[in-house]
Order: C-alpha cells, then structure tokens, then sequence
C-alpha cells in the first residue's frame, strides 16, 4: 500500500487494470489464542488460503503466542494439521514450506512481561529474517476481559506503536462488551494503546459475500429501489436461527444471552444495511455514514412488554436427536435466566420506513440453522379477482437468504393453471448465488484478514455503530432483567410462544424459513 | 451421462436438453454465460476438461464445435437411416462440470455456417464467449462466431506460428479479444506490481527479462514493462527454460528481481536491496485458471489492447 500523503504512483498500477490481485504488502499477523476454536476453525485455514491465492506478501509471518509449552517445531505440525483439516482450497505442500517458513512460536501468558519481551524480539527477528518491515497486526482471539492486559503489555514492550511508514494493527473480535458502558470502556482501553484507526473490529458477518450481495441488489439495480420503502412494504423480518445449543460455550454465553451474542452486532448490522440511504460511495467513511444515520433512527417499542419476546430452550428431539434443556447444559447455573432466543420490534424514524416494524430474532435450537432477511410487501391496494379467488394469495416477499444456500427468494402470486373459476396462489421465484457463481466463494475470515493487511476499512464496525447499537439494546436488556425466567420452548421449534404472539398483536406471523 | 445423437438437428438437440432439464428439475436459468469452443477433434476432450474445471466457478453452457470428416456413404448407400449434415451430442451431470456441454460436429456444406448452427442453443439474454483454443482466427472479430460473441478468447501459443499469429491479433485488435497469453501473466504482474508498491519509491531505469526465444508471454510482459515504467528494455535467450525465468529491474538503489527458475518447481525467489531473498510459490497457471480469469472477467481490457498496440511497437520496432 502506499502513504496517502505520498505523491507517488506506481507506475505498473493503473485503476482500469482490474485484473491485478490486491496483495498485501509486506507484513506480520500476530494470534493471541492461537489454540482456540476460532484460531483452529477459522483464522489458520483463511491464512493458508490466503497463501495459497497468492494474496500474502512473499515477506509474510505469522506468529503465535499461547501457554502451551512447545517449540516451533510443535507448533508448525499444530497449524499445519489445522489448516489441512479445514482448508478450502487444495492443500500444496510448496505452499505450505514457504507459509511455514515465516512461523514463529512465542510461549508465555498474558501476565508474563518476559513472554512479551520475547514477542518483542520475535517480531523483530521476523523484520530482519523476513522483511516484514515492522509492518504487524495483532488479532486478539481471546475473551474481551483479556484485552485490556493484552493492549497493555504490547504498549509496554513497544509493539503498540511504530516508526514512521510502518502499521500496527489490532483485531478484535465480538462481543465488543456487553453493554454501552462496557464497551466504551473496552474502547477507552484499547484506543489509550492503539490509534483508534488501526482498530479492527471483526464481525464476520459482513464479510460474507451475500451481505455484500445486499449493496449490490440495492444500489445495482433499478427495479427494487422504487418499492423499497414505507408505501411498499409491510413489514420486516430479520432472521438468525441456530440448531445447535450452547455446546462447549456455556462459560461465556450463560449471562450474557441471545440478544447480546447475535442482535447487537449481525442483526442490527443486516438491518442496517437492509434499511440504510444510498451511500455516496462504497468507501469506508461513506459507508459508515449511512449505517450510523440509520442506526441512530431506530426507535424502541413504548411497551417493551408487548414488543419483545424471549425464550429458553427445554429439552426434546431436536432433528433426530435427544437434547437436553439450556438449564441441564453442562456448565449453566440451573437457575439461569439467560435467554436462548430473544425477538424484538424496532422502528425506524425516516420518512422511508415509518410505520413499518423490524421484527428481529434469535434463538439457538431452532427448527434448523438459516440467516434470512425477508422484506414482506403490502397486498395490493385493489384486488379486481372474486375473494375467493385470492383466497391462497399471501403477501408478496423479498427473501434474501444469507445462510446457508446463499440467494435471493421472490414469492408472488400466480394463477393456478386450468379450473373453471381464476385462482391465484403463492409460488416462488430463486436465485442461487452458488447456481449463477462460483462454487468456491471466499471464507468471510480471508476477505476480513486481507483487509486488515491491507488496511481498507469498509466491512468492519465502528466504534459509533457498536455504541448505537448498545444503546438499541440497553433498554430491552435492562426491562428483561426485571422479569425472571424466559419462557422456555422445546428444542426444534421456532421458539416461544410468547414470540407468536408478539407478531399476533401487530396482525403478522413470523415466517417459516 | 453422455448422450449422443447421430444425424441430428439443432432442434433435436434443443429439444432433448429442455426435456433432461425437466427430468432432472433444474433450470437453464442458473446458466451465466454460453461459452462457444472452436475446436478439432483432436483436442476436443482436452478443451472440454479445461472448460469443465473452469465452469464450476462460472455455471455456463458449453457449445464446442468440431468439423467431422465422419464417412457418410454407406449410410447414405443403406437408405435406412436418414442422414443429415450434423452429429451431436449432450453431456450431462458429472460429465459437464456446473453446466452441460453441447458437441456439434458439422459435415459439408453446414460447417461454413457455424454461426446459425449454434444461435438456437444459445442461453437466452446471457452473454456470449468464444474461445479458441488452438488456431486463431486471423479475425477473431469477424470470424462468423466471433462476430456474435461478447468477448473473444485466443490462445496463440497453441497455434502454429504463434508470432505471426499474434501479429494477425494485434493487427485485428478489438477491445473484446483477449489471448491467454496475457492471462498466464496476472501472477507475475502482480507481483512486479507489488514489489514496487514498497519504498523506496525511485524510477526504474532499466528492465531485463530472461526466458525462451519467441516467446509470447515473455514478449508480452516486456511490452506492458516497457510501455509502464518507460525505461529499456532487453530479453535475455534462455535456450533451455520452458517459460519466463526472471525479470529483473534496475533502480539507483540496485537490482529488483523476481526469479523462477524452474517452471516445474514453481517457486519465485524475490530479491529486493538491503533484504534478504524471499521465496513464494508461485506455480504455472493452468489452462483452467486462465479461462476461469477470463470468463470472470467480462469487461474490456483497455491495458491489454495499449500493450498490444503500443508496447509492442518498442520491443519490435523492426517488424
């Protein structure tokens, strides 16, 4: 990348070059919690087919630094176990000897000046042995009460800040805290060490493809734009079902809930993005501008009581198998009043949407796993058939299905062929992303790493969005622990029946995905 | 599944495509793009493997057409079957990679006609591309397949003269024909693009490639080189490599290279003053990942007709 403020331009750039790669300059990813699930699963593996894409620097490290007592060696067969369990690109083994090359294990715990020291040094090695060109970013995949010791201790051994024409840069990932307060604080503690520009938030949501696909369906085209707003459409449903439960999170999830995990970043995030003004450009600034205005548009329900729904999952026959309830989980205080699926009304204040209800919702042990967003039309204003010809007829939709089979979904009506009376009836029209695209669309994680290598900002939350979104949420999160136990629903379904009934008042119904 | 069809005729053809698709409950619709091979029997299957790999990032229908020289006397002596001017066949499912593939092998008069062969198989409202893998035509513009696709792909080095071929090309030059050769090399512009990316950021004041003698990628990338960074260029005959072996560029600072020197091996060693080497791997890109980059990519590529146009002229001034 080069300096804004340099005038120079590369002269084998040119912007109607389209098919030269973004490669990240030369550079270093630091993982805190290298051994977790997140590191196993996800970041490893993006990194190899990063590597394998051609879109790392040759001058490329990647360090980790975690307690486990083993040499470099160790740790190379760790990462490269993981990454071919679960690459998505074909595992090369000359790709992996020049990956494993640049990796590098740092022992030691947070609260240990020495291992940090060490880290110091390592890097340091990596710059001279690698030419990384002290350009580093440090990705904290560790729980958030780790962070402020972890930001601490990189600005006491140096590494927070750099020389003139290097980066420093640190990821982290969700939750940002669990309520405003917290997460201004986590804010203050992070920004006292970094510059807040060199902060990464991750919300791997938006680096999926269909969630860009959203822009694109949007702003690229001229037939929804029109429609897309208050005289058109009815209502809004938003989306995020699980089938799993809390399995192996049990520590983290119990006290925080379904609202805090999933509503306060995917869900407002997608609805932002649903219900955002045409931004000026896809540039970060721009981007966030249009995000925030609509973020700081939304309005809670009066009676929180009659617009929100929150539920706890009981035991049952989820799929084909026996599952036990949140309350019987390992690791959960059997009084628990978390709540595994949470549901709530927002409003926005725009000429665009008013009047028109958001319904966002949660839950984990849901009829199956899918993301959604499903933008529900009025019925037509005149209906010239017989009543009893439109009988079948519901209203007419917009799905756009995140996860999984990425797509787009239309339902309207359509005559039932032959009868002797017209009847009309509910079909559906699809787009497949994977259909009309590629089979191997990127992983979210290696659109997200490469960005924050390449230091281009507009897939990541900021600050301001995180505590608009907070603020959204406070209220519901404060009114809901004044009420005691959620009421539970049996594993498999679509949740509580309180949920039901709080589209019933506002005469909708939650759609089955 | 693979079904021929002997004797056949378009509408036979376009016929029992909608009826497999209807059997099998999937839709023509999902279908991007129709991508139209100009081939020979020779090289059929391997075109078709290429253009399999390719359509699974990129769903198309595949038309390649291949002139028969199929013997129809004895038929035509027997009098029981009808003989027509064409054979066809359909591959389906796993024999057809994201989409389905057509063969048409035309005999006589129809194979001057290939243009109105292929229009009735066509994806409705989708675009077009041509490819050839083997001879260009000297026209790619005006060849009669040519003419009505939205982009136009050649393959010079595969043809028999691939110099004077690519001097037929650059002569004909549109905004929509592409050869692959320039495709082969993204990488390598890539990475030069990269390495200059870093400071310091002084002129380059000299450009030397090392690689094959007539070699189009090589003479290609010496003219965008030349064309980019306006410094001279030289090529270096490297009589055993079997493609580009180095690029190497000259600042006041020192020499920036970029070295590969064995195709097979596929490791690119970059070497920059005042660092220590570096090595990537950086393999061969295979005739699947070009088409697939092309078929990505359906917009006009502006630098490559200045390369062709302009940067050639520098590296062969004298013909």
């Amino acid at each position: 990348m080069t300096n804004a403020s340099d005038s120079w331009l590369n002269p084998l750039r040119d912007p109607r070059d389209l098919r030269l790669p973004r490669i990240a300059g030369p550079c270093s990813i630091v993982i805190f919690g290298v051994t977790g699930d997140l590191s196993r699963k996800k970041l490893l593996p993006a990194i190899y087919d990063l590597a394998n894409r051609g879109l790392l620097p040759p001058s490329f490290g990647l360090t980790g630094f975690a307690r486990r007592d083993w040499n470099e060696e160790q740790f190379k067969d760790f990462v490269k176990e993981n990454v071919q369990a679960r690459c998505r690109t074909p595992f090369r083994e000359a790709t992996w000897r020049q990956l494993a090359d640049g990796i590098r294990f740092v022992q030691g715990t947070f609260d240990d000046p020495k291992a940090f020291e060490r880290l110091s040094d390592t890097v340091a090695e990596l710059d001279r042995s690698r030419g990384t060109r002290g350009n580093h970013a440090f990705y904290m995949s560790v729980p958030p009460r780790a962070f402020p010791q972890v930001s601490r201790q990189l600005a006491d051994c140096g590494l927070a800040r750099s020389n003139e024409g290097a980066w420093r840069r640190v990821i982290i990932e969700k939750p940002f805290g669990h309520n405003l307060a917290s997460a201004k604080e986590l804010d203050r503690v992070v920004s006292e060490v970094f510059d807040p520009s060199s902060v990464f938030r991750i919300d791997h949501y938006l680096g999926k493809e269909t969630v860009q696909n959203i822009l694109a369906l949007r702003f690229a085209n001229s037939m929804y734009e029109p429609i897309w707003n208050a005289n058109y459409v009815d209502h809004v449903q938003i989306t995020m079902a699980e089938d799993i439960g809390v399995a192996g999170r049990a520590g983290y999830y119990d006290g925080i809930g379904a609202a805090r995990d999933v509503i306060q970043n995917h869900l407002l995030q997608l609805m932002a993005l649903t219900a955002m003004e045409e931004p000026v450009s896809f540039s970060a600034s721009d981007l966030t501008a249009e995000k925030t205005k609509v973020l700081s548009a939304i309005r809670l329900p009066k009676d929180l009581a009659a617009h929100t729904a929150r539920g706890q999952y009981a035991a049952g026959w989820q799929g084909s198998h026996e599952v036990v309830g949140y309350l019987d989980e390992k690791g959960i205080d059997p009084a628990s009043t978390t709540e595994t699926y949470a549901a709530i009304r927002l409003d926005v204040d725009t000429r665009r949407w008013a009047g028109v209800p958001f319904y966002l919702r949660t839950g984990k042990r849901l009829g199956k796993r899918v993301t959604e967003i499903a933008v529900v039309f009025k019925p037509a204003p005149h209906l010239p058939f017989e009543s009893t010809a439109t009988k079948e007829l519901g209203k007419n939709a917009i799905v756009i299905r995140v996860q999984p089979d990425e797509g787009v979904t239309m339902r309207f009506g359509a005559k039932v062929p032959g009868g002797t009376s017209m009847e009309v009836r509910d079909v559906s029209m699809d787009f497949g992303y994977g259909r009309s695209f590629t089979e191997a669309s990127p992983e979210a994680y290696e659109r997200l790493i490469l960005d924050v290598l390449l230091g281009d900002p507009p897939l990541f939350p900021t600050t301001e969005e995180v505590n608009l979104s907070w603020n959204i949420l406070d209220p519901i999160e404060e009114f809901w622990s004044t009420l005691g136990q959620p009421q539970p629903y049996r594993s498999g379904t679509w949740g509580p029946q309180e949920a039901v009934e709080m589209l019933a008042r506002d005469s909708h119904r939650w759609r089955m995905p | 599944m693979i079904i021929t069809m002997r004797n056949t005729e378009t509408r036979e053809i376009s016929a029992k495509i909608d009826e497999l698709h209807e059997e099998r409950g999937e839709a023509a619709l999902g279908r991007v793009l129709t991508l139209l091979v100009s081939t020979n029997e020779a090289s059929l299957e391997h075109d078709l493997e290429v253009a399999n790999n390719a359509s699974r990032e990129h769903p198309c229908r595949v038309i390649a057409i291949a002139p028969s020289s199929r013997n129809t006397a004895d038929e035509e002596r027997d009098g029981t079957t009808h003989v027509t001017f064409l054979d066809g066949e359909i591959r389906f499912g796993s024999d057809a990679g994201a989409g389905e593939i057509i063969v048409l092998r035309p005999r006589g008069g129809l194979v001057h006609h290939p243009d109105t062969l292929v229009i009735p198989l066509l994806v409705p409202d989708a675009p077009v591309v041509a490819w050839w893998p083997n001879e260009a035509p000297a026209n790619p513009s005006e060849d009669l397949l040519g003419a009505m696709a939205h982009n136009r792909i050649t393959d010079a080095i595969n043809s028999s003269n691939p110099i004077r071929t690519m001097n037929d090309l650059r002569r004909n030059r549109s905004s929509k024909n592409v050869d692959l050769s320039w495709t082969r090399l993204t990488v390598w512009r890539a990475m030069l693009a990269s390495m200059l990316d870093q400071p310091p950021h002084l002129p380059v004041t000299g450009v030397r490639l090392a690689g094959p003698k007539d070699y189009l990628p090589l003479n290609l990338l010496a003219a965008w080189l030349r064309l980019r960074l306006n410094a001279p260029v030289t090529i270096e005959d490297d009589p055993d490599a079997k493609a580009l072996t180095g690029v190497y560029l000259t600042r006041d600072d020192g020499v920036l290279s970029l070295e590969r020197p064995s195709t097979d091996a596929g490791v690119c060693v970059i070497s920059v003053p005042g660092q220590s080497p570096q090595a990537v791997s950086a393999p061969a890109r295979t005739p699947e990942e070009c088409l697939s980059e092309e078929l990505g990519r359906l917009y006009p590529d502006d630098i490559y007709t200045e390369v062709i146009a302009q940067g050639w002229e520098f590296i062969h001034p004298q013909r």
